[in-house]
C-alpha cells in the first residue's frame, strides 16, 4: 500500500480504474467500502508492506500486544488508501475538499525574498496535496525523485511533459543532480525533497520516536550552502472532506563556521524529525514511512 | 573577480577555496594534484554535498554559473578543468 519501490507495482490501472468509477456514480464512501476489501487483502498476505508498517506502529505503541498492532496495521493501510482515495478524487475533480492552509503569510515571506526554497516533504499524510496548494505562489515546483518513483508520483500528481507546474530533477544524475537544484533555487524556484528517505544523499542519526533512526542531511546541506530556507509540507486528513496543509515549520539552515558542518547538519535533522515526531503523534495513522528508518546501517 | 589571472594563479586559487569551502583537513594546496580526480572514490574523495559547495563559491566567486548537467559534468572533474573554464570565461 505504500509508494516505495516495490508497493509502486501494487497499484495498477485496473485498479485504478475501478476507483475512479466508484467515485464517479457512487462517491467517497462507496470508494472507501471497496478499498476496506482490498486492504484486507495486502493485510492479509502482504508480509512485507505488513512488517515494515509493524516497525512504525511498534515505536508509536510500545505497549501494545502483537495481536494489536497487527490489527493496527490494517488500520494504518486503511487510512493511507483513503488518502490515496481522495488524492485521486481531488486530482480528477470528482470531489472537493476543505483546506485549512496554515503559514500563508509565512510562505509570502519566504517567497517575497526572490530566491527559491527547498519544499522538504515526508510519507506523512498527504503530501502531493500540499503541493497542489503551491500553485498560487507561480513557481514551478521540481521533484527530486528517483526514477522508480516517478511513474507512481507523477501520477499522483498529474505530471506530463508540458507541465508548467511540475518539474522532476533525477538525483541518479551526476552529482545527485546538484547542477540543476542550484540553479532552480537561484531562479526562484522551488525544489522539493522527501526528509525521510536519503536517496543517494548520506544520513545521521537522529532520536526518532524514541530509538536511532537515519534521515538524510542532503536538503539541509543544499539550504545551507545555498542560503535558502527549508518549508515543511505536511498535510493530515482531519474529517471526511477536509484537510489541514501546515507550512508553518521553517527551517533556515546556515552554517556557524566551516567547521564541524556535520554537527551543525544534524541538529537542523533532529529538528526535522522532531516535527515529523510531533506530526505522528497527533496524527498515528498518518505515517506512511513504510521503510524501516530504525534500522541503522 | 579578480583581474584576469594566469592558469597557474587560477588553480592555485581554486585549491585554497576547495581546502576553505570544504572544510578539508590535514590538506594543503599543494597536496591537490591539478589532474586529481575530484568526485568519487579515487582521487579526492569529495561527493555530491561538497558539489553543492562547490557549484556555489564558483558562483558567488568567480561568478560562473553551471548551466545543466552535461557542462558540469565537464567542468566539475578535476581543478586543471575548473581552471580552464574559468581561465577561458573570464
Amino acid at each position: 500500500m505504500s509508494e516505495t519501490t516495490e508497493q509502486t507495482h501494487r497499484g495498477n490501472t485496473i485498479g485504478f480504474w475501478f476507483f475512479k468509477t466508484f467515485l464517479r456514480f457512487g462517491g467517497l464512501w462507496t470508494a472507501y467500502m471497496l478499498l476496506s476489501g482490498v486492504t484486507l487483502h495486502y493485510w492479509l498476505f502482504d508480509r512485507k508492506a505488513v512488517k515494515s508498517a509493524a516497525a512504525y506502529l511498534k515505536r508509536r505503541f510500545p505497549l501494545n500486544s502483537k495481536v494489536l498492532i497487527r490489527f493496527k496495521v490494517y488500520k494504518l493501510f486503511f487510512s493511507q488508501g483513503k488518502q490515496l482515495i481522495d488524492r485521486i478524487a481531488y486530482i480528477s475533480g470528482l470531489v472537493e475538499f476543505d483546506f485549512d492552509f496554515l503559514g500563508q503569510d509565512m510562505l509570502d515571506k519566504v517567497t517575497a525574498e526572490g530566491k527559491g526554497f527547498i519544499l522538504l516533504t515526508a510519507h506523512a499524510g498527504n503530501w502531493q496535496l500540499s503541493m497542489t496548494k503551491l500553485n498560487r505562489f507561480n513557481k514551478k515546483i521540481f521533484l527530486v525523485l528517483r526514477s522508480e518513483n516517478n511513474k507512481a508520483v507523477k501520477k499522483a500528481l498529474n505530471i506530463n511533459e508540458e507541465s508548467k507546474i511540475f518539474g522532476i530533477i533525477s538525483p541518479e544524475e551526476h552529482l545527485g543532480g546538484i547542477v540543476p537544484v542550484v540553479k532552480e533555487l537561484n531562479n526562484g524556484n522551488i525544489v522539493s525533497y522527501m526528509g525521510d528517505r536519503p536517496y543517494g544523499f548520506e544520513s545521521v542519526e537522529v532520536d526518532f520516536m524514541g530509538s536511532k533512526a537515519n534521515f538524510p542531511y542532503g536538503a539541509f546541506a543544499i539550504a545551507a550552502a545555498t542560503k535558502v530556507p527549508i518549508v515543511t509540507a505536511l498535510a493530515s486528513k482531519t474529517g471526511f472532506k477536509s484537510y489541514k496543509v501546515d507550512f508553518t515549520n521553517i527551517i533556515k539552515p546556515e552554517y556557524k563556521g566551516r567547521k564541524n558542518k556535520k554537527n551543525q547538519l544534524s541538529e537542523w535533522v533532529q529538528e526535522y524529525a522532531d516535527i515529523l515526531n510531533n506530526f505522528f503523534e497527533e496524527y498515528p495513522y498518518q505515517c506512511f514511512l513504510f521503510h524501516d528508518v530504525w534500522e541503522i546501517k | 573577480m579578480p583581474e584576469k589571472q594566469n592558469l597557474e594563479e587560477i588553480r592555485q586559487q581554486l585549491k585554497e577555496e576547495l581546502i576553505e569551502n570544504l572544510s578539508l583537513e590535514d590538506i594543503e594546496p599543494k597536496d591537490i594534484k591539478n589532474d586529481e580526480i575530484l568526485f568519487g572514490d579515487d582521487g579526492l574523495g569529495l561527493d555530491s554535498l561538497d558539489a553543492v559547495e562547490i557549484v556555489v563559491f564558483l558562483q558567488r566567486i568567480w561568478g560562473i554559473e553551471i548551466k545543466d548537467m552535461e557542462q558540469g559534468r565537464e567542468i566539475l572533474v578535476t581543478v586543471d578543468t575548473m581552471a580552464n573554464h574559468i581561465y577561458s570565461n573570464a
